[in-house]
């Protein structure tokens, strides 16, 4: 740990097109993109990583945006701050989700400045956005000199800290799809303290069919608890196509548990992580049926 | 007893627009002209001998102005317990081997901090590892590697208390239960970093630093043993401190080498601690194994307890050996124990040494003993509540040749807190639980190992011409809210406003020794300096005012609101302000000028007073998960005559916070001598979402001891969080914990294993 | 290489060069000799150091000092009217609201956002927005209780200036 951030050269582009020049220029050499900083900021200090050339997006204003419509669903732009979402009216009106989900990511502070696209793409397994966005059937779109991808928010992060993004790419928006009919969504972490990192944490999207009986739909998302947020596929097959009981939920939750991949560290052992998320993936599937059979 | 003006009143912090408009000045934020930024190198090794130190290539760094090592100080040791020469085992840096990892073995003052982290890096240390040592019954085992070549069996210090006959007892108990415990560590995380800047004039070749300190005079003798210097060369000045929590009494690397670079440069030094460093290079509480006897008569009555307790050490002794006198003392407290065995061992072994941490010595012991307490009632079939009542300490209760406790409103706490728990929370929910625990503290210690000529506590009061008063003492507020309490305490005696008086603080040149802020003493003891100094000039204006009246003897004068009159005829009186100037004029123009002192005397081996009560915690666990959620807390508290209900409840909460986290998130992570967790991201602190509400009742009691009757306040609180919180558990679901940290796992591990036991007993 | 910064800092212009590793803590503390600002714990997990950017609270020890170019920084030395000191200064010294106070200034400035954006929190909405601040005194409570009755002050103040 040190006080000073090692010395770098610091460039501030003010579009994306400026953003993606400086990558191909020096996104293979020891080259950062930094938006918020919340979590770059600090492994600089810890020395983790020592960029040599540090290319400032947070001032790309074309890239904070909220929008949404019927069709096309929401989209976010990459550097929206966790706080934008977490007030955006269109998000408590459409996806309330994710305003909840931001509610505990971190402190006001963090979210005030620290953006959305910094978030997914710094890839930690325990953020709390990306297992929400996988439930949400979310795609990331990706922007590069060669032109752009999109990619489905469940590939995003390959590995602890690792994404699909190229030395060249930018991550630029966050899409999510409109909520079919009789959906209802709930993300919950687990963390002994409020505000705390997830020691697991679960996001469930149950769409029911129209008699609000069974359960058409389903997408089980795991953060923490594997070296990328992860679907419960296994999980879902025990669901999908099912009238929804505790004995039925109950069951989905072992299936998640066994596939899940946590390892001990040092706070909690792999064996609890796997209990927690029996445990939750029951009851948050049971909050997000209830959700459904309102919606 | 009369009518207070000040005492008991809810005066506003005397700091108060200082610390809300920034401008409150800490070490941390000091700079001299031309001052260099100093920096430590840290050992990487538990244990190791230092071969080599090659700082060639750190030399050549521009901006690099002194590096030194082992080799380039005066070599003296230094500790707390000076009165034993050979637990003075500290050293500035090390010279023939580290102990533990983040011993300092080299410094450096340069330009910038940025250029002092750099030349860190250029210096090439070469070690040799040797067999380390982290656990305390590893480290007292014969072929164990020593720590300290000349301590056998790496014990650092013992303690044996005992009186009456502990084997005559057990063996007329109805009810024997032997538990054992393992206390975890614990940081005090004060929110300032350890920091320290010196600066040294080579002309008069006297010393001055400003560090963030508990005890000036502590640090002014740790400089003055490690640098051989004379004490008197020496001015440590305290400005605001930035909490302690008991972190801040040892004089620690920042300081000496702060002075040493800065003796070697000729400029002023300053270092300061990250977050990382505070972590694994300063003090913590002690952890613990502990083995606790009990013997009980059917009806719950204590007949004899036999204790006994291996601390882990670490590498130097600090105020560990203290913390193992206190343990030994306060798993007693609040209850009649009249047979009672203690053996304690404290042990060196290579890991960063624990010492002195709020409520040192009783914040693990109330874990062990209040948490067998409830067992014990729970196999006898009585109240938790009752079986403490049936054992409460009375006035005047006597260990022999230990302790006296005086005033003492334990019972009347316990009675209190049974009504209001009635009355607060009727039912519980499924799952949920209360649990209870007392609490007791000293009001400062007694025993003397730091080996002071002086007082323990000194005051002196100045009246000047205008009637305003400088007040010069070494109390150390450190937010614990002392000035405040030391400007009442004058306030009340000369009968002015507390905005009247002016502090000089915690500067060791212009203020009479104190010992500092440790162990609650500083309401009592310096309390006692500062009412002894303002009574002294009270009595000459009294004085001064009786001859005016031209009254007898036998009119008793009072000074009060400003004015000075017959007791029994008010209107017969002066202004203040006209006795203070004639006193002044008619003594040939000597200032008005009070010196007060004080020394406890013939209290025992431990404290003059002792602060006492009883907390309950209200908590629900998640048996699927084996979550806690902390829901609700009560404390009652005798504290004597309170001396300023704001600052007492402030306390109170912050203390039952760290109390509480004690209990169940705050752990220092170890792997092999390592600290893993050392930030606040991964240390776990209780922050505002899981802080549950606290109400506080206080039980006034009148301690003789103390000034206006007020003794040891709120420190006792951080000791009953985690027995409480771990009693509310065992209620709740069954669980029984055998530590300390009851993290979610764990819980849900001792949930299983009750539910097992309760199915094979089925 | 330096850079150019020109931002505001408690209404007043700056225009100063800065090493780009500068962060915004270091530039109010060092270069402006405002350390009314902490800075506590390196890792961006204390809030000691908060400060307002456009209104908003924001740590100060995890934002590069460049990034608040042509922004609006709020550090607790502005909060004060001249000797007259704000209602959530004073609210916290009648509340006991500090010990030490070296989190203060970071707590009222988190506080001041959070009452801008909300004039009457309950209890639970300060907990979630003051639940980054790391407090080792005072467990929390009196703070609360401070910003609500801040909150308090703060209306009744506004009632008496429409009143007028």
């Amino acid at each position: 740990m040190k006080t000073i951030l090692n010395d770098f050269e610091h460039f501030a582009p003010k579009t994306v097109e400026e953003a993606l020049d400086l990558l191909s220029r020096y996104g293979e050499e020891e080259c950062k993109i930094v938006a918020g900083g919340q979590s770059l900021l600090i492994l600089m200090k810890q020395r983790l990583v020592t960029p040599k050339y540090l290319i400032d997006i947070k001032g790309i204003s074309a890239l904070d945006y909220i929008t949404f419509d019927e069709q096309q669903g929401l989209k976010i732009g990459a550097l929206t701050t966790h706080r934008a979402i977490e007030k955006s009216p269109v998000i408590e009106k459409y996806y309330p989700v994710l305003a909840e989900m931001e509610q505990n990511v971190s402190s006001v502070e963090t979210r005030n400045w620290g953006t959305i696209g910094g978030n997914i793409s710094h890839g930690d397994p325990s953020g709390d956005p990306a297992p929400v966005f996988i439930a949400l059937n979310g795609r990331l779109r990706i922007a590069g000199l060669n032109g752009e991808r999109t990619v489905e928010a469940e590939d995003f992060t390959l590995g602890y800290f690792e994404t699909v993004l190229g030395h060249d790419e930018l991550l630029t928006e966050i899409q999510v799809p409109a909520l079919p009919p009789h959906t209802g969504v709930k993300y919950t972490k687990f963390s002994q303290l409020q505000g705390d990192y997830a020691t697991a944490s679960v996001a469930v999207s149950i769409t029911l069919e129209a008699k609000k009986k069974t359960c058409s739909d389903v997408r089980i998302a795991l953060g923490a608890v594997a070296p990328a947020p992860m679907r419960a596929k296994k999980a879902e097959e025990i669901l999908r196509g099912e009238k929804i009981s505790d004995d039925l939920l109950a069951r989905a939750g072992q299936a998640a548990s066994e596939e899940a991949s946590p390892t001990t560290d040092a706070e909690v052992s792999e064996e609890y992580k796997r209990e927690l998320v029996k445990v939750l993936v029951k009851r948050v599937a049971k909050e997000a049926f209830e959700r459904a059979k309102k919606a | 007893m009369s009518e207070y003006s000040v005492i008991g009143k809810p005066i506003k912090n005397v700091d108060g627009v200082a610390k809300v408009t920034g401008e409150a000045v800490y070490a941390f934020d000091m700079t001299l002209p031309n001052m260099l930024y100093g920096k430590l190198l840290r050992s990487p090794h538990p244990h190791a001998k230092i071969i080599s130190i090659d700082t060639t290539e750190a030399q050549k760094l521009p901006g690099v102005k002194a590096i030194i090592t082992g080799k380039d100080t005066p070599g003296g040791k230094w500790g707390l317990w000076r009165r034993y020469p050979e637990l003075c085992d500290q050293t500035a840096l090390a010279t023939e081997k580290v102990r533990y990892i983040g011993e300092p073995v080299a410094a450096v003052a340069a330009t910038s901090i940025d250029i002092a982290e750099r030349a860190l890096d250029l210096i090439q240390v070469e070690y040799e590892p040797l067999p380390a040592v982290f656990d305390p019954l590893e480290a007292i085992k014969d072929d164990a590697p020593l720590v300290h070549e000349d301590f056998e069996n790496n014990i650092n210090a013992t303690r044996h208390i005992e009186w009456g006959n502990v084997d005559e007892a057990f063996k007329a108990a109805d009810y024997i239960r032997e538990d054992r415990f393992t206390l975890s560590s614990q940081h005090h995380a004060p929110m300032e970093v350890h920091n320290a800047l010196a600066s040294y004039d080579k002309g008069t070749g006297r010393l001055t630093v400003w560090a963030s300190t508990q005890s000036p005079y502590f640090l002014q003798l740790g400089l003055a043993d490690a640098l051989k210097m004379r004490e008197g060369d020496i001015r440590v000045i305290k400005p605001h401190v930035g909490g302690g929590f008991g972190g801040k009494n040892s004089t620690m690397p920042e300081s000496v080498n702060a002075a040493l670079l800065s003796k070697k440069t000729g400029r002023p030094v300053k270092i300061v601690y990250n977050r990382e460093e505070e972590f694994i290079a300063t003090e913590h509480r002690t952890a613990m194994n502990l083995a606790i006897k009990i013997g009980l008569k059917k009806d719950g009555t204590i007949l004899a307890k036999e204790v006994k307790i291996i601390t882990d050490g670490g590498a130097y002794t600090g105020l560990g050996a203290t913390t193992l006198y206190l343990a030994g003392t306060f798993i007693t407290f609040p209850y009649k124990t009249p047979n009672y065995r203690y053996d304690g061992f404290r042990t060196y072994t290579n890991t960063m040494w624990s010492s002195s941490m709020r409520g040192f010595g009783a914040v693990s012991t109330v874990y062990a003993a209040e948490t067998q307490l409830d067992r014990a009632a729970h196999d006898l079939g009585i109240d938790p509540l009752e079986i403490r009542r049936r054992n409460a300490m009375t006035p005047g209760y006597e260990a022999p040749g230990q302790y006296k406790v005086e005033s003492c409103g334990i019972l009347e706490c316990i009675d209190k807190m049974k009504e209001r728990v009635k009355e607060k929370w009727p039912k519980l929910e499924k799952d949920e639980g209360i649990g209870f625990a007392t609490f007791a503290y000293m009001s400062g210690g007694i025993f003397n190992w730091i080996d002071t000529p002086y007082a323990f506590s000194g005051a002196m009061v100045k009246v000047n011409i205008d009637g305003t008063v400088d007040l010069f003492t070494q109390a150390s507020d450190i937010g614990q809210g002392s000035n405040t309490v030391a400007a009442m305490i004058c306030a009340e005696v000369l009968g002015i406003d507390v905005e009247d008086i002016r502090l000089h603080l915690g500067d060791t040149a212009i203020t009479l020794t104190d010992l500092g802020a440790w162990g609650s003493r500083e309401t009592l003891m310096n309390g006692n300096a500062i009412k002894a100094a303002a009574e002294e000039v009270k009595k000459k204006l009294i004085s001064v005012a009786r001859m005016k009246l031209g009254e007898n003897i036998v009119y008793d004068l009072v000074v009060k609101n400003k004015r000075i009159y017959l007791e029994l005829r008010p209107e017969r009186g002066f202004s203040y302000y006209d006795i203070v100037r004639d006193a002044i004029k008619e003594n040939d123009g000597e200032p008005l000028i009070g010196i007060g002192h004080y020394t406890p005397h013939n209290k025992g081996m431990i404290s003059p007073a002792y602060g006492m009560g009883i907390q309950a915690v209200r908590a629900k666990v998640d048996r699927e998960t084996g979550h806690i959620e902390l829901r609700d807390v009560i404390v009652v508290h005798d504290c004597g005559q309170t001396i300023n209900p704001l600052g007492a409840r402030g306390q109170v909460e912050g203390s039952t916070q760290m109390g509480l986290g004690f209990g169940l998130c705050e752990e220092i992570l170890m792997d092999n001598g390592l600290i893993i967790n050392p930030s606040f991201v991964d240390y776990k602190l209780i922050r505002f979402r899981d802080m549950p509400p606290i109400e506080l009742i206080d039980v006034p009691t009148y301690d003789p001891e103390g000034p206006f009757g007020a003794k040891e306040a709120a420190e006792a609180t951080a000791s009953p969080g985690a027995a409480a919180l771990a009693n509310a558990v065992y209620h709740a679901v069954g669980a029984e914990f055998d530590t300390n940290v009851l993290r979610p796992e764990k819980v849900l591990k001792a949930i299983r294993e009750k539910e097992k036991k309760d199915r094979a007993g089925k | 290489m330096k850079k150019e910064l020109k931002f505001k800092v408690n209404g007043e212009d700056y225009d100063l060069w800065v090493e780009p590793k500068t962060l915004l803590v270091q530039v109010l503390r060092d270069e402006l000799g405002l350390k009314g600002t902490k800075w506590a714990c390196d890792s961006g997990a204390c809030c000691a150091c908060t400060v307002m950017v456009d209104g908003r609270a924001v740590k100060s020890c995890s934002i590069l000092a460049l990034q608040v170019n042509g922004k609006e920084v709020m550090t607790v030395e502005g909060l004060a009217n001249g000797p007259e000191l704000h209602p959530l200064q004073q609210a916290f010294i009648d509340n006991w609201a500090f010990q030490c106070g070296f989190c203060t200034s970071g707590q009222l400035m988190a506080a001041k956002a959070l009452l801008d954006e909300n004039p009457d929190p309950t209890i639970d909405e300060i907990k979630i927005a003051m639940d980054g601040h790391l407090c080792r005194c005072t467990g929390y409570n009196m703070i609360s209780e401070a910003i609500q009755d801040a909150a308090k002050r703060l209306q009744a103040q506004k009632q008496q200036e429409g009143g007028k």
